[in-house]
């Protein structure tokens, strides 16, 4: 055995904190999630036990601090964690993805000090929660949204619907987007935090998905829903702000998704392809499908250093736009091309259902959309290196 | 109730292992908390949440082994003692040796340990620890249950399952076979850090260079000799039965 000389870390080199987490991460995925996963994306449903046991895991709260009841963790903890959650399954990575990145992200950021003590061990202990931006006729123009919100003394009223709500079939607590000043365009857009069991407010039709077929996206509608004016998070007027700067970091969120599911995709493939006998070898024999392998495995590298070096100039307070779109552009398209090649290594099993693959390359799918589709982290990328 | 926990740092045995020239040869370094010992761990925290009390573990080790002492602390472990040592070729008579002398002055209501290490499968350092500290001593345990400061352990027998008592204090050895022992939570894994581990040297326990003297040591290791071909018959059922029934009487004698 070499010595290490930790003095010079790789991307990948994980610390002891950050190492612990992943193999309970994995542990967890593979005794508690595995056994589910076909159960649930057949009945499009979350199974709601597990979801305790994401709680109980402290898998909900990763960065909230321990004075706030969370895990006391670390922004590269939590994408440790939906990388290899992902790596079993992408709906259950989705469901703690929303949570960790966007929700309480924006808490930790944009709430006052009483709305962190109020919400935020709600948040790490036993509460989901939804970021409702997108809407019908507004998805990557998200700023021109037509959610409204009209003072009326001490409250807001929100009308609007909300469409593409992960998690809202679960969530109790919603960061909803209205613009409380249509004339002033984007510079109207506030954040609200509305709960579930508010007049007015209810969840609609659940999409039948693709993939990610366990994680509910719904419709979510507000009709004169009276939201305190203490449930403003951050200023009025500065909701944009508070969408943008989540989403950068949240498309990391998304990377590691991506690369979990190539993983998971390659883990089987690899397995398989030893297995598989043809014209009296395995398949991994032949060195056409070595290749195969080689560069899936490549790919996958390639995406996690992506996904890895945005998360820590994250961490490390740097500049991280580009790289971070870069990371969900890249990682997207790797999950896609890995998970269609590992149908292509799996012949007619790889088609069907009781074999693993063909879930990964449907739940590969969504990385292009969500969170900004890949044409929207192109032209950031654009205009960084343009400018 | 104060539960001691033996604990022992293994190599994954999930990762391929060679054997080159005599020597083990291991692709990860990648090394684990042995898997009984984490049963024992899991049933010392069950049962000190159920009854109150605490759970220390210790390990025998090298620095690199402060990980899985890690790993005891975020499952939930209270404290810890790291007996530090570089040397890995101790056999269980010397790790027996030194417990002994750590446990020595120490006050406890029971010692567990895993019935046996996944690296080596001796399974003897908790029976000669509990002779070298002259206290019961049971085996094998399935399950345990605690009860006016009683612990009486399940075991598995042949016929069905046997209930021992075991005063205090006294040592049993535990089966991975007892429970599924918890993944630790991201709680568990920040609190893990701030917890208490002592460190020593075999030197601080007093323990004698007699003791400490390795009496058994690995020459090297061997493949295992893969197993000799199978027979098989071919032909008309009848003509194929008389001749098994011909080999198994006559040539192998079975019958
Ligand atoms: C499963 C799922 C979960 C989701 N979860 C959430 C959630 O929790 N919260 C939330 O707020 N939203 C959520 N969304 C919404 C998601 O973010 C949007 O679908 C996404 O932003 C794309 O918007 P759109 O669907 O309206 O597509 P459009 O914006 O209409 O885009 C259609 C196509 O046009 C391209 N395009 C658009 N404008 C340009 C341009 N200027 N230049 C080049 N190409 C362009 C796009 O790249 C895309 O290919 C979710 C969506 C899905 C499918």
């Amino acid at each position: 055995m070499s010595t290490v000389d930790t003095t010079i870390p790789a991307l990948t080199q994980l610390s002891d904190d950050e190492l612990m987490l992943k193999e309970a991460a994995f542990e967890f995925a593979e005794s508690a999630i595995k056994p589910r996963v076909h159960e649930m994306d057949e009945a499009a449903k979350l199974d709601p036990d597990l979801i305790k046991q994401f709680f109980e895991m402290g898998l909900m709260g990763i960065e909230i601090p321990e004075k706030y009841q969370g895990g006391g963790g670390t922004f590269f903890m939590s994408i440790v964690a939906i990388e290899q959650i992902s790596r079993v399954d992408a709906s259950a990575g989705v469901f703690m993805d929303v949570q960790n990145t966007l929700v309480n992200n924006a808490f930790l950021r944009w709430g006052s000090e009483e709305q962190k003590q109020k919400w935020l061990p709600i948040l790490a202990n036993e509460k989901v929660g939804a970021y409702c931006l997108s809407e019908a006729g507004s998805g990557s123009d998200a700023f021109a949204l037509k959610a409204s919100a009209k003072e009326d003394g001490g409250h807001f009223v929100l009308n609007g619907a909300k469409l593409w709500i992960t998690n809202a079939d679960e969530a109790e607590i919603f960061l909803v987007f209205a613009n409380v000043n249509p004339e002033a365009g984007y510079k109207g857009i506030t954040a609200f935090i509305v709960e579930r069991d508010s007049d007015g407010f209810s969840v609609s039709k659940k999409e039948n998905k693709l993939g990610i077929r366990a994680s509910s996206t719904c419709e979510v509608l507000l009709e004169d829903v009276r939201v305190p004016k203490e449930n403003v998070l951050g200023e009025i007027g500065k909701g944009y702000k508070v969408a943008m700067e989540t989403l950068n970091e949240g498309r990391i969120g998304i990377g590691a998704q991506m690369i979990g599911i190539a993983q998971g995709a390659f883990d089987a493939t690899l397995a398989y392809t030893q297995e598989r006998k043809q014209f009296g070898k395995a398949i991994s024999d032949f060195q056409g499908v070595q290749f195969q392998l080689a560069r899936m495995a490549t790919d996958i590298e390639t995406a996690r250093l992506l996904v890895y070096n945005a998360a820590r100039l994250k961490a490390s307070g740097q500049k991280f736009l580009k790289e971070a779109a870069m990371a969900k552009y890249y990682s997207s398209e790797v999950a896609e091309s890995v998970t269609s090649l590992a149908i292509d290594l799996f012949g007619g099993y790889g088609y069907v259902k009781e074999y693993p693959v063909e879930k990964f390359y449907r739940d590969s799918k969504i990385g292009k959309i969500y969170e900004g589709t890949s044409n929207m982290q192109l032209q950031t990328i654009a205009k960084e290196i343009l400018k | 109730m104060k539960f001691y926990v033996c604990i022992k740092q293994v190599p994954d045995v999930t990762a391929p292992l060679q054997i080159k020239d005599g020597q083990l040869l291991q692709d990860s370094d990648r090394m684990i908390l042995n898997a009984y010992d984490a049963s024992a761990v899991e049933e010392a925290l069950v049962l000190t949440e159920a009854h109150g009390g605490e759970v220390e573990v210790v390990l025998i080790g090298s620095e690199k082994s402060k990980e899985t002492i890690r790993k005891a602390l975020a499952m939930g472990a209270h404290t810890a003692t790291h007996i530090q040592t570089d040397d890995t070729g101790l056999d269980s008579a010397v790790y027996a040796r030194i417990l002994a002398s750590f446990f020595a002055d120490k006050e406890y209501d029971y010692i567990a340990c895993g019935k046996q290490a996944q690296d080596t499968d001796s399974g003897l350092t908790g029976g000669m620890l509990a002779e070298y500290l002259g206290i019961p001593y049971a085996t094998n345990a399935v399950g345990l249950t605690y009860d006016n400061g009683l612990l009486t352990v399940k075991r598995q027998g042949d016929i069905g399952q046997e209930l021992i008592e075991l005063p205090s204090p006294g040592l049993v050895t535990c089966s991975n076979d007892m429970n599924e022992p918890r993944i630790p939570s991201l709680k568990g894994i920040m609190q893990s850090k701030r917890k208490e581990v002592t460190t020593l040297s075999t030197d601080d326990l007093g323990v004698d260079a007699n003791a400490l003297e390795v009496k058994t040591r690995i020459l090297g290791f061997e493949e295992k000799p893969g197993r000799e071909p199978g027979k098989k018959f071919e032909g008309e059922p009848e003509d194929i039965a008389r001749k098994v029934a011909t080999l198994l009487d006559e040539e192998s004698g079975v019958l």
